[in-house]
């Protein structure tokens, strides 16, 4: 394990990644920096590693060698306040059909926040941001019932309810009305221009969205 | 110590282990049969029967049984210390360690348990008795057994390796609690015990020895057998692995 | 983080309650066929009765582990929550949310199973129940612990159903011989003190390792 001293970069700094699935090496010794205010875009063909790199990015997959640092600082130091900045939206849309839309959002909320809102004013919040979704109303009607255009949006509404300084997303944009995918590429440049950190993967190129750097994931 | 560092940390490079191993392996072969010729020729020809209980020459039963049984432990206790070595130092073959050490104690326990039974029915006049220790015994298997259907259920062989060791560490901290809770739920029901009270007579003491040391032995061989088989089929990719297979020496 | 996630549980098991009837509609039915296969005879029930509801009650928890983390793994909240807060307490806090939600109920049952293996027969002013709910109540935690250990090792895994099964049921036998031999005890009017403080030893073995196993096995599982 290399020392966090000689770290001189803020954001998010992996250094010398080597990342395999399934005894596959699909990313090795690479080097990667996302600074605050940029926008990420990853690109590859399918099943080249894009998730995968997300995913050990996020600290879900474990890397087989190499750090990852948050601000200088590993991101799994103790100190680091890694976990707590970070949103990283999946594929799967980790909500839970059992719930209502409100009751999903609120919980990662609180979770997030850990009490430090007052659920009056997240319940005005939800229904703000699900208005501007254009789902406006909806907030008591269970996760399940929503159709999947429906249920993406609700995904992307945790992005405005919780305060973070880097976004992880895996294929945002998918499945997105037009409307909504200029929504999501507004909120995506204001989360940048207010020192956000952002990375995203797109199978097609998205037109309202200027980025700042490009990443290629290739097949060996 | 420094040493002692280095030496540890060359095992987990594949290519070294699978060298080295493969430099053991004669020597350790050759020990087992020498010692285990010597063990059954004692064990079978050169030691007394057993006339105190009239076990007569089921005793001889006893010169496979007890090793057997010994090593169903200790293996499972040496698969959860290779198994904690590769979960805190990442070491890739810790795990192929505790997968190679698997089959081989299960099939110790299985022939602990088999002896058991054979040696029981001469002798308590029933092939099985829920005798404390045999039950422990089967359980162990069920452990094995379980650790073995674990590791199968994966794809991913890195997920196998570290849910497998997980495993295998919860199963050793369960092994004491099973074997006091088994042994405190005999007395209770007043069953069997198997435990002979006194020493041994000296006459049986020889074989015993010998067939402890020589089926240490053969328990070694195996795993070092099934470890290099192991390397192989993990590193199928490597260089080196497929130069092997094409006939040519590994050098370093 | 706990009580959030506590929760939450609660009001997904709610809307989910049939999942959680099954295991306990399976505790009653198990226990009922003993009757018609051995004999209806009071005496003979009151000695199965203890070893009987307490295997019950063993296999009703390991049916009830499919309700444990296996919908969170599937639908990506698992993920979500490990990313916000430690393993163990992920772990912790599921095995609270799920001994309430599958041991509590069997323990408020188990008077009743009593009441059908005749456990106070012969007895005038007997408090077998209470020594059976007692060692549920010490009991039912232990191997809720241990199965979200089964549970998040197999998430992963191809065959999980039954796996989970095979690689738990050994680790509840030492709890499975002092629930009933307490309940035993009791019966036979022997002091069953000692029984009693071993099942809580457990309890507290299996608390101490128990979710921290299970959060490294979830680690595991999401990777």
């Amino acid at each position: 394990m290399s020392q966090s001293k000689d770290i001189q970069f803020d954001g998010l700094y992996a250094h010398e990644l080597t990342v395999s699935r399934s005894e596959q090496i699909l990313l090795e010794d690479a080097d990667l920096h996302l600074a605050p205010s940029t926008i990420t875009y990853l690109y590859g063909e399918n099943g080249a590693g894009k998730t995968s790199l997300m995913r050990c990015l996020a600290g879900l997959l474990p890397s087989d060698q190499g750090s990852i640092y948050w601000n200088k600082q590993p991101i799994n130091h103790p100190d680091s306040s890694y976990f707590q900045d970070l949103i990283f939206l999946a594929h799967s849309l980790s909500m839970k059909n059992e719930l209502t839309i409100a009751e999903n959002l609120s919980f990662y909320a609180n979770l997030r926040l850990k009490g430090g809102i007052s659920q009056q004013s997240l319940s005005k919040q939800i229904s703000d941001v699900l208005l501007e979704l254009g789902i406006g109303g909806l907030e008591n009607r269970m996760f399940a019932e929503l159709s999947a255009g429906q249920q993406h949006k609700v995904a992307l509404a945790r992005l405005i309810l919780e305060p973070a300084k880097i976004w992880i997303l895996d294929e945002p944009f998918v499945n997105l009305d037009q409307k909504t995918r200029g929504w999501l590429a507004a909120k995506t440049l204001e989360f940048k221009n207010n020192g956000g950190v952002v990375l995203f993967t797109s199978h097609h190129h998205i037109d309202e969205l200027p980025v700042d750097q490009k990443v290629g994931v290739e097949h060996e | 110590m420094a040493k002692a560092w280095r030496w540890f940390h060359q095992l987990g490079s594949p290519k070294y282990l699978f060298q080295k191993t493969g430099q053991w392996l004669p020597w350790v072969w050759a020990a087992t049969l020498i010692l285990l010729a010597v063990g059954l020729y004692y064990s079978l020809w050169a030691s007394p029967i057993e006339v105190r209980q009239g076990q007569g020459h089921t005793v001889r039963i006893m010169y496979v049984h007890v090793p057997a049984a010994a090593l169903s432990m200790i293996a499972y206790i040496a698969m959860a210390i290779a198994a904690t070595v590769g979960l805190v130092w990442k070491m890739k073959m810790a795990f192929a360690v505790v997968r190679s050490i698997a089959p081989v104690g299960a099939a110790m326990t299985f022939l602990a348990l088999f002896t058991g039974s054979v040696w029981g029915k001469p002798t308590w006049g029933t092939w099985w008795e829920w005798d404390a220790r045999m039950t422990s015994e089967l359980l162990l298997l069920f452990l094995y057994l379980g650790y073995i259907a674990l590791h199968a259920s994966f794809s991913d062989r890195s997920k196998a390796d570290k849910a497998g060791a997980i495993l295998a560490i919860v199963g050793v901290i369960n092994i004491p609690i099973i074997y006091f809770s088994v042994k405190w739920w005999n007395t209770l029901h007043q069953g069997y015990s198997v435990t002979e009270k006194g020493a041994l007579d000296p006459a049986f003491q020889t074989p015993l020895f010998l067939m402890l040391g020589a089926i240490y032995l053969l328990f070694a061989a195996l795993v070092l057998m099934r470890l290099r088989a192991e390397i192989i089929l993990r590193n199928q990719k490597s260089r080196w692995v497929k130069e092997w297979a094409s006939g040519s020496e590994v050098k370093s | 983080m706990i009580l959030t996630l506590l929760k939450r549980e609660l009001k997904v098991a709610r809307r989910n309650w049939i999942g959680l009837a099954i295991p306990l509609l399976f505790f009653i039915i198990v226990v009922s066929l003993f009757p018609f296969a051995v004999s209806p005879e009071a005496p003979v029930l009151q000695k199965l009765a203890p070893g009987v509801i307490w295997v019950a009650a063993l296999l009703a928890m390991l049916l009830s582990l499919e309700q444990f983390y296996r919908s969170d793994y599937q639908d990506g909240s698992l993920e979500q929550l490990l990313l916000m807060s430690s393993p163990t307490s992920v772990a912790l806090s599921k095995i609270l949310a799920h001994w309430l939600l599958t041991g509590l109920p069997l323990v408020v049952l188990s008077p009743l199973l009593g009441v059908l293996m005749q456990i106070n027969h012969g007895f005038a002013h007997a408090d077998h129940t209470w020594v059976l709910m007692l060692t549920l109540v010490l009991g039912t935690p232990t191997l809720c612990l241990l199965g979200a250990v089964g549970m998040s090792l197999t998430l992963a895994a191809s065959r999980n159903g039954l796996l989970v099964s095979i690689l738990i049921i050994p680790l509840y036998v030492p709890v499975l011989i002092f629930g009933a031999s307490t309940v035993t005890a009791s019966l036979e009017n022997m002091r069953y003190n000692g029984e009693l403080a071993i099942l809580g030893a457990f309890l507290l073995i299996a608390i101490v390792f128990a979710p921290f196993a299970s959060g490294r096995a979830l680690k595991i599982s999401v990777g």
